[in-house]
């Protein structure tokens, strides 16, 4: 009997076998075929059996990376990289990015329209679900309200980047009148385009695919994921370029950097100074670059002198041999070496002078617009969408933070600054908050004070895909729809190799989700004709006029996903052309920032020394969550269930704290509770926790009530120059809890 | 009868422990949520030396398509299997759960997978190789750590890098002979 057992056994084992293998040849030389076809144009690339693929951006972070939906019955099933995306994402997808497909089927999710209930207070999460029509006009009503009570820059208008729809929301509140819109980069890179930009008039992508040296401050880029450059970091055989890194952390880049330096916080200006000085007196510059594209040489000298690199090693902690080493191993690399300027939020309350130094540094070796240095962005052109904000015969004031930083954008704004004046209502009011997919209690620092300005308002709307914090303390809450089940605007993607993305709906918008630009147009029927008016256009007609001058972008979109037109970077496109800068050339020394009464070189100031007992908090990234928006998903929840503190062993010690126990952090500004994480990854002076956590959104049901959140903590210290904000200059202490 | 023999060759220097191959397997194969639960993995090497002198690897894995298989050999019912190409298989309907393969695998390759009431692992993706496409994880990599491919053609990739590089495999004391080969 048991032998009878086997044999039928290995006879169907027998017969498994077979029929695979016979699958194999026969499918397996079709995909050959097709393949082979694919790659000549003639066809499209094979795709999965009786699957649709769609071609479409990711949406899970910055970078706009292309995927192919596999779709069955409806059904996403995989999101796999896009290989036409090769130029751009070098055709990957991260754990975020495949992580996409439980965006759309997450029981959290935002499904209905939903309006807080009448008689309960913000933040208990009382919500009833109401029909669109209700929401609307709450919104319009509440809107109309504000203005006649107050003025039309009574309402703020916040939004985030990255969903290509946002320009339709700033539009709205150009529309409605209201010159208060709020944008990420003061809490981003707003001193980097700042101090870039006033040294070359544009802000560079650093050819990381072709430098030979690289040195990154701050920038980490091994987890806080930018394409093409984290791939083309690790790309050869690793030998090919060197890496030099600082940060106080030992990060995922300190593993594969060659050389990785612990530097003290916010002394990096100081290395930068020091290198110049290097390069200035031992004459490494690069002479006949500096004469022929560059100003202010002559200045810069005298006023590095003081700037050896023994006295950058006393400021940094980094021996002074070394910083003389690497200036000159970075000259001689020159101009295939950059001083890679990162993008992330800025350190210290002198960040646009810090940039400032970095650019210097780059400019004097030569590394502009040529093969492995900094290359200014090309851009692929879109027609504009035009339209006409009404004319309103109101007084409305200008912006509420005018004049709060030396270089305002109009646009963005300065969050923090805002917020100051808000609070204070100087010199007007703002009582109504318009809030498009930002998430201000989670990203902009000193929670305690966002809370303040949301209770003091009349009315907050907030349009987004998740139930985030600033959507649990809002009036009425819109879903949209997300970017796997959504039409976006086509947008450039500019940088060495620019190309054109845009979304296309894998799927129909699931429960009773809209896109955005239906939402806003739904807003501006019920606030106004003359409003309406400017909104009068349907998404298609609005891709069309995107394309009006070249309809094939939008034909290859369609089909691959990507327009481009050309794979290879073009070099020296500004050379011996007027830099978007006074002079029209590389301003080492910034006559701009002189009139202004600014520094017109950088110089160094030392950070506020941490007091006894105390820590300075860092802040940094990883490759699983994008800011405060991922946190929440199941897939990269498993990967990273809470956030914990990290503590040098020595002080740990000091403080008489195990690995593992849960703290009290105390800062001047809140309290947060959270695990010890005791390793020898950080400086003793320094103390880290990761972005996420410590949700106040109870609808965000798999983090509510882990970590602690960074946002509650961090004091909204800004740069006076660009308005952004600093995240490490707060101090905290730590408890036993 | 297949006449390939698939291999995974893996390059960890570039590895950055993304995780984008962990999150990309458990979306196409349908792996449950829950961090017990997973075919492949990154492994977070111990941290060497001390502040401010660290170092630390990160490694890849997932089943090693052993040519010697511990987990075929303690499998009551027969459910594991190797197939000519070298794929060491489950046979779900067959899987009583009772996890001796589970113990039996060096490295901790293989979960119980509740949802399908079997033990579960890596495949290389099988399904996706049939039609012309590379295992998830291999195709997904940002910094291309994972390749894959025949190792009985001479001028595959795998065979090529095999060829140029040193390399090793894990655990080879246990006399496992797997196929997950990692450059030096």
């Amino acid at each position: 009997m048991a032998r009878l057992l086997e044999k039928k056994v290995s006879r169907r084992h027998f017969m498994g076998l077979s029929s695979c293998a016979l699958a194999t040849i026969a499918i397996g030389s079709q995909v050959k075929v097709l393949k082979a076809l694919a790659k000549d144009g003639r066809i499209d690339a094979p795709t999965g059996l009786g699957s649709k693929d769609v071609y479409s951006s990711c949406g899970m972070c910055v970078n706009k990376c292309g995927f192919i939906a596999r779709v069955k019955d409806g059904v996403i099933q995989k999101l796999d990289p896009n290989p036409e995306f090769f130029i751009r994402s070098r055709a990957m997808l991260c754990a975020r990015g495949n992580a996409g497909v439980k965006v759309v089927y997450d029981p959290d999710r935002l499904k209905y329209p939903l309006v807080r209930v009448e008689g309960s207070k913000r933040g208990e999460g009382k919500f009833r679900r109401a029909t669109w029509e209700e929401a609307l006009d709450l919104v319009a009503k509440n809107m109309n309200e504000i203005k006649d009570k107050y003025s039309r820059a009574s309402v703020m208008f916040a939004s985030t980047e990255g969903t290509f729809s946002e320009h339709f929301f700033t539009q709205l509140a150009e529309c409605y009148g209201s010159p208060n819109t709020l944008r990420h980069p003061t809490l981003c890179l707003s001193s980097n385009i700042q101090g870039f930009g006033a040294t070359f008039g544009t802000n560079p992508t650093p050819d990381v695919l072709n430098a030979d040296f690289i040195i990154m401050s701050g920038a980490n880029r091994s987890e806080a994921l930018m394409t093409p450059d984290s791939i083309d970091l690790l790309r050869g055989d690793g030998g090919k370029r060197k890496l030099i890194y600082l940060d106080p952390r030992f990060t995922k880049t300190s593993a594969k950097a060659d050389e990785w330096y612990p530097i003290k916080p916010g002394t990096d200006m100081a290395f930068i100074l020091a290198m110049i000085h290097v390069i200035v007196t031992e004459n490494l510059q690069d002479q006949a670059f500096i004469d022929e594209f560059t100003v202010g040489f002559e200045q810069l000298v005298p006023h590095v002198a003081p700037y050896t690199p023994e006295w950058a090693a006393t400021e940094c902690e980094i021996p002074a041999a070394d910083i003389r080493r690497i200036a000159k191993e970075f000259a001689a690399a020159a101009p295939r070496a950059v001083y890679y300027q990162g993008r992330r939020s800025s350190f210290m309350a002198n960040d646009t002078q810090m940039r400032r130094a970095m650019a210097i540094l780059n400019a004097i070796v030569g590394n502009w617009d040529t093969k492995g240095g900094l290359i200014p962005n090309a851009n692929i052109e879109l027609t504009k969408h035009d339209y006409l904000a009404p004319w309103y015969d109101e007084d409305i004031p200008g912006r509420l933070d005018e004049g709060s930083v030396t270089y305002l954008s109009e646009k963005d704004g300065a969050w923090p600054a805002f917020r100051d004046r808000a609070l204070a209502a100087d010199p007007y009011p703002i009582k109504g908050m318009m809030v498009y997919k930002q998430n201000p209690l989670a990203s902009v620092p000193n929670r305690a004070k966002t809370l303040k300005l949301m209770e003091q308002m009349d009315f907050i709307c907030t349009i987004d895909i998740t139930m985030s914090d600033t959507a649990w303390y809002s009036d009425v809450v819109l879903p949209e729809a997300t970017y796997l089940e959504r039409q976006d605007p086509l947008e450039a993607l500019g940088g060495i190799v620019p190309v054109v993305a845009f979304r296309q709906p894998c799927i129909p918008p699931m429960f009773e989700s809209k896109e955005s630009l239906w939402i806003i147009q739904e807003i501006a029927k019920r606030l106004s004709e003359e409003i309406a008016a400017e909104f009068d256009f349907t998404m298609e007609e609005h891709l069309h006029h995107q394309v009006k001058h070249n309809p094939q972008i939008l034909e290859d979109l369609r089909t691959k996903g990507i327009y481009y037109e050309s794979t290879e970077p073009n070099y020296g496109r500004t050379r011996g052309t007027a830099l978007k800068t006074k002079s029209g050339k590389i301003e080492i020394f910034s006559q701009k920032y002189a009139d202004n009464g600014l520094d017109p070189l950088p110089v160094y100031t030392r950070p506020t020394a941490v007091p006894s007992n105390r820590y300075r908090l860092l802040v940094g990234r990883h490759a699983y969550f994008t800011h405060g928006t991922t946190a929440n998903n199941p897939y990269l929840h498993d990967i990273m269930p809470e956030n914990t503190l990290w503590l040098n062993p020595v002080e740990a010690q000091k403080l008489g704290l195990k690995n593992g126990q849960m703290v009290k952090v105390r800062s001047a500004v809140g309290e947060e509770k959270l695990k010890l994480e005791v390793t020898q990854k950080i400086r003793p002076d320094s103390v880290y926790m990761a972005h996420g956590f410590g949700v106040l959104s109870k609808a965000q049901t798999n983090i509510y009530g882990k970590g602690g959140s960074d946002a509650a903590l961090i004091e909204e210290k800004y740069c006076p120059i660009s308005g952004n904000v600093a995240m490490h200059e707060t101090f905290v202490e730590i408890l036993p809890a | 009868m297949s006449n390939k023999r698939y291999a995974m060759v893996l390059d960890t220097r570039k590895c950055i422990d993304c995780k984008a191959c962990t999150v990309a397997c458990k979306a196409e194969n349908h792996v449950p949520l829950g961090r017990e639960n997973y075919r492949n993995w990154v492994m977070e090497e111990a941290l060497r030396g001390r502040y401010p002198n660290l170092g630390q690897e990160f490694t890849p894995g997932q089943c090693m398509h052993c040519a010697n298989t511990p987990c075929k050999r303690v499998c009551p019912t027969k459910a594991t299997g190797v197939n000519a190409d070298g794929i060491v298989t489950v046979e779900n309907k067959k899987c009583i759960g009772c996890k001796y393969c589970m113990t039996a695998c060096p490295y901790n390759a293989r979960y119980y997978n509740e949802e399908i009431g079997a033990v579960d692992k890596c495949t290389f993706c099988e399904h996706r190789i049939l039609t012309g496409r590379e295992p998830a994880c291999v195709e997904t990599c940002p910094t291309r750590v994972r390749v894959f491919g025949d190792l009985n053609d001479p001028n595959s990739e795998v065979s090529l890098l095999l060829a140029k590089h040193p390399h090793r495999v894990m655990k080879p004391e246990m006399g496992t002979k797997p196929y997950l080969f990692y450059l030096i």
